[in-house]
């Protein structure tokens, strides 16, 4: 009994002698490797669990071997699948298998951020120092001086230096084990198949992430028998990537406890703060304006920190609870603070349509420029509300568009509390229009700070000085 | 392999042995020497044993990679490799089917475009989110940050948006439900995934929250994605689902369905918003029940049952490759045949029919309903899918209209699917159309569509 499959049936239909030969080369390390990953998997105990991602490179086909389950990824990205794997299905056991090109070329960032996570996988690498199923080229861990089809005079500095990833992988906090073998002699398996297994052990036992390099020899692309190719790693390469053990804390390490999904409706609900009782509702239906129709604009205009996008936000939950269709687009500045902060809101009866407001019944501006930006556009027999506190004198408005100055500034700073001055607005903007009642305002307020109960007051306060500040009416319909 | 036995001496299968000499070099008794002679089913030079030395230590067969090259055994095991029988075909354990689980009545959210998208993939089963940051698409991904923990699932910020997909091949390969937020360049960046998941028939869902291009561009809302997500998903015959919303309901009911979808055809869907749908706000009722997903026969789930399971877009042989070709092109006539989705609005009489999606659809139903007022007989037919673009339920409409009028943000991209659909269906040609399009990262607005529709039916602004 053995993790190799009894025949290699995914091995070009096992045809011939393919059933039973694999498709490497004479004196390929991959073959041994195999047998360390199927002789382990086997001891452990673990092969209904594991799960085998393979690479893009010479083994790509991993999967025609070993019986487990299998995902062949892109290349360089054998880490990142892995991880997927693993954290959607944390019992089983993720084996990332990659060679030099795709480990420490093009997957150089899947490799290192997935060693970083720490999440308990198991990679093999094997480096050749060549990339063989393109046949011959520069690896990233190619030796100085080694002649490639694309280094054809040897590889100098200016084409880089030979990256060791085992150094590389055990300077970082993630991997609990790091350890660099090789194939060249009887003492090296065994080395070899002892921390293959290791890395699998400690996955299976949860303990962390692990990272197993193997000095492997390409006899084909090295141009040499396999003898020669094992005198070659030894000689050459063992210098420059040197055996042994890098890292282990092994001993003390553990990944902790895996969550397990919930598809419980209480903690979905909770989650998403759905609420099951209906809001309370104190208007009439949709508002009564000047302008009948069955939809209302809105724009508030300000810099960021003005509260635009909350006021917007406090009209749309007060028109949905009222039972009517509200929308709001936010737009800003490309700053994260203190840029342009404008808010379109519609409000309908049924549906709202057009959600943009580019002529609003009814504009809230917070400074000059967004007066100046917007006045011109308010709707005829609309209203432009703006902050008296910082707009001197407002102009270009249109006829019949009603300007109402409130200082807002000023009344939020007798409050002591200059942040709600965008309450203060919408006070004056209900107290203005009618659009609904203090007390759907007030419910939303009170439901917005739920968990900062104490800033009701304050706000409610804000929302009736900014009510008493206006007289009720709208502008002057052309 | 493993046990090495005294009594047990190497067996060589002499047309598994590649001659590299490797057994050679390990053995300390002089036991194997090279081959002259050629192997008629290998075609290799195999090794030649003599074993009169052989004390049976193994190391020759340690040394060998081959699995089945040289094997300690005793006289007895010696076998053939053509006596090997084929192993039983494996065969996939069946579906565990989802679950629907009733959800209690709540009143509506009000929440944005992103936001509606996440919930309704957290209610569509989805507990494994991986994504990278990009405006304007980051808040939903902030989202399944701060909620995935409290319903067990896991969040990864990806390094980039190329690992974010891969993870997502990975969840999808283990038969979970996996999704992620993205914006254009960021789609750009995953196509390479989303080629491999159509190759390897993995079900994933992206969020395209689609901004202005090319390159950076802005955050502003454009629909310049079409072309990419009906035409261009990588390399490869490829083509996925590609869902419209225009509210942030749709936002949470097409995440929904892009789950059902996804699995249903074991394929990507996407979710093509505009800038302006996932920073908007709205009105958004739940469903009346939560999905409880099962486990896919296909999946690779690390347990018994699913042990014979391969995910792979590799098929070296020529005629594998088009026979899995056409089993997705299969595929694809039956999304195209069963898929398509459109809403219509005042169609019933229209003689000029107003083409759009997502936002601007709406922008569009705000004038058509204006235009109607006037007594211009326009209606809005609206895509809920791009692709398949909804060519059937328009064919009756077109032979009836005198014109088209296509709304979008983009080049044509909407258009040009229009068309290509018309001409398939044998109908190209047979009206005049014409278009308003903004591009930049700003909409048609309500009052321009209104205008392009009073030209077209003057005979002015059509392009056909």
């Amino acid at each position: 009994m053995s993790v190799f499959y009894e025949r290699f049936e995914r091995h070009d239909h096992a045809e011939g002698i393919k059933g039973r030969s694999t498709h490497y080369c004479p004196g390929c390390g991959h073959g041994l490797v195999h047998r360390y990953l199927a002789e382990a998997i086997e001891e452990l105990g673990i092969q209904d669990r594991t799960i085998a991602v393979s690479p893009v490179g010479c083994s790509v086909f991993l999967y025609y071997y070993l019986d487990v389950g299998h995902t062949q990824a892109a290349h360089g990205r054998a880490p990142a699948v892995a991880l997927g794997h693993k954290l959607s299905n944390p019992d089983s056991v993720v084996v990332s298998y990659q060679g030099d090109g795709d480990l420490a070329s093009i997957g150089l960032t899947e490799i290192l951020h997935a060693a970083q996570l720490g999440v308990p996988l198991s990679v093999v690498f094997v480096n050749n120092a060549i990339y063989g199923m393109t046949g011959g080229q520069t690896a990233p861990t190619t030796l100085i001086g080694q002649k490639t089809t694309t280094s054809p005079y040897g590889r100098d500095a200016s084409m880089g230096q030979p990256l060791k990833m085992a150094e590389l992988m055990a300077q970082l906090d993630g991997p609990v084990y790091v350890e660099r073998v090789a194939l060249f002699d009887a003492k090296q398996r065994v080395r070899a198949s002892k921390a293959v297994k290791k890395g699998l052990k400690l996955q299976a036992e949860g303990k962390g992430f692990s990272f197993v390099e193997v000095l492997a020899e390409c006899p084909t692309h090295l141009r040499m028998g396999a003898e020669e190719a094992e005198r070659w790693v030894k000689e050459k390469m063992v210098p420059v990537f040197p055996l042994g053990v890098k890292k282990d804390v092994s001993a003390t390490a553990s990944w902790g406890a895996w969550h397990t999904p919930t598809y419980e409706t209480g903690a979905v609900l909770e989650a998403i703060d759905a609420r099951e009782t209906e809001a309370q509702r104190f208007a009439k239906g949709f508002p009564e304006t000047p302008f009948g129709g069955d939809e209302l604009g809105l724009k508030f205009a300000g810099s960021g920190g003005d509260g635009a996008q909350t006021a917007a936000m406090l009209m749309v939950h007060a028109a949905v609870n009222e039972g009517l269709d509200a929308t709001h687009i936010p737009s800003y500045g490309p700053e994260s603070r203190g840029g342009t902060s404008y808010a379109d809101v519609r409000i309908a009866r049924s549906q709202v349509l057009s959600p943009d407001v580019p002529s609003p019944h009814a504009l809230v501006a917070f400074n000059a420029p967004s007066l100046a930006k917007f006045g011109p556009s308010v709707a005829p027999g609309g209203i432009a509300l703006y902050d008296r506190s910082v707009i001197r004198e407002p102009h270009a408005l249109p006829p019949g568009v009603r300007a109402v100055g409130v200082p807002l500034s000023e009344i939020a700073a007798e409050l002591g509390q200059p942040l709600v001055k965008n309450v203060v607005a919408i006070g004056a903007l209900l107290g203005a229009t009618g659009i609904f009642p203090a007390e759907t305002v007030l419910a939303v307020i009170r439901q917005a700070l739920q968990k900062r109960p104490a800033l009701v007051g304050v706000n409610a306060e804000a929302f009736a000085r900014g009510a008493r500040a206006v007289e009720r009416g709208w502008g002057r319909a052309g | 392999m493993a046990h090495v036995d005294v009594r047990e001496k190497p067996v060589l299968h002499e047309e598994c042995c590649k001659g590299c000499g490797r057994c050679r070099e390990a053995c300390a008794r002089g036991c194997i020497a090279p081959g002259a002679d050629i192997n008629e089913l290998s075609g290799l030079v195999p090794i030649v044993l003599s074993l009169d030395a052989c004390n049976g230590c193994g190391l020759c067969a340690e040394a060998c990679p081959e699995p089945y090259g040289l094997e300690m055994a005793g006289p007895e095991a010696e076998r053939e490799a053509a006596a090997v029988a084929p192993r039983a075909r494996f065969v996939a354990p069946a579906d565990v089917p989802d679950a629907r689980v009733p959800l209690p009545h709540a009143r509506p959210l009000v929440v944005k475009g992103t936001h509606a998208s996440a919930i309704g993939a957290l209610l569509a089963g989805c507990r494994h989110f991986f994504g990278y940051p990009i405006t304007p698409s980051t808040e939903g991904a902030e989202l399944m940050a701060k909620l995935l923990p409290a319903l067990g699932g896991s969040f990864v910020q990806a390094p980039s948006e190329v690992a974010a997909v891969n993870m997502m091949y990975g969840a999808a390969g283990a038969g979970r439900r996996t999704m992620t937020f993205t914006s254009s360049p960021g789609f750009s960046l995953m196509l390479e995934g989303v080629s491999y998941l159509v190759g390897a028939e993995l079900p994933t869902v992206f969020v395209n929250v689609m901004r202005a291009g090319p390159g950076l561009g802005n955050i502003g809302p454009e629909q310049s994605d079409l072309k990419l997500v009906c035409r261009g998903l990588g390399h490869g015959s490829t083509h996925a689902i590609v869902l419209a919303p225009a509210t942030p309901q749709e936002m949470l009911d097409f995440t929904m369905l892009a789950f059902e979808l996804a699995f249903r055809y074991r394929n990507p869907v996407v979710v093509a918003a505009d800038g302006h749908l996932g920073q908007m706000t709205g009105k958004v009722e739940l469903p009346r029940a939560l999905v409880k997903p099962g486990l896919p026969g296909w999946a690779v789930s690390g347990d018994a049952a699913h042990r014979g399971n391969l995910h792979s877009s590799i098929l070296l042989r020529e005629a594998d490759q088009e026979a899995h070709n056409l089993h997705l092109f299969d595929k694809y006539a039956r999304m195209t045949a069963a898929e398509q989705r459109a809403e219509e609005l005042r169609c019933e009489d229209a003689d000029t029919v107003v083409v759009a999606c997502g936002t601007p659809a709406r922008m569009a139903a705000g004038a058509v309903t204006a235009l109607r007022a006037e007594g211009v007989r326009v209606g809005l037919f609206r895509p809920q899918t791009v692709w398949p673009f909804p060519v059937a339920a328009l064919l009756p409409l077109v032979r009836r209209a005198r014109r088209i009028v296509v709304v979008e943000a983009s080049d044509g991209q909407l258009e040009d699917e229009l068309r290509l659909a018309l001409s398939h269906a044998g109908a190209g040609g047979e009206v005049p159309i014409a278009h308003v399009r903004r591009h930049g990262g700003i909409l048609p607005s309500q009052r321009e569509i209104a205008d392009g529709v009073r030209k077209a039916v003057a005979g002015r602004g059509v392009t056909a």
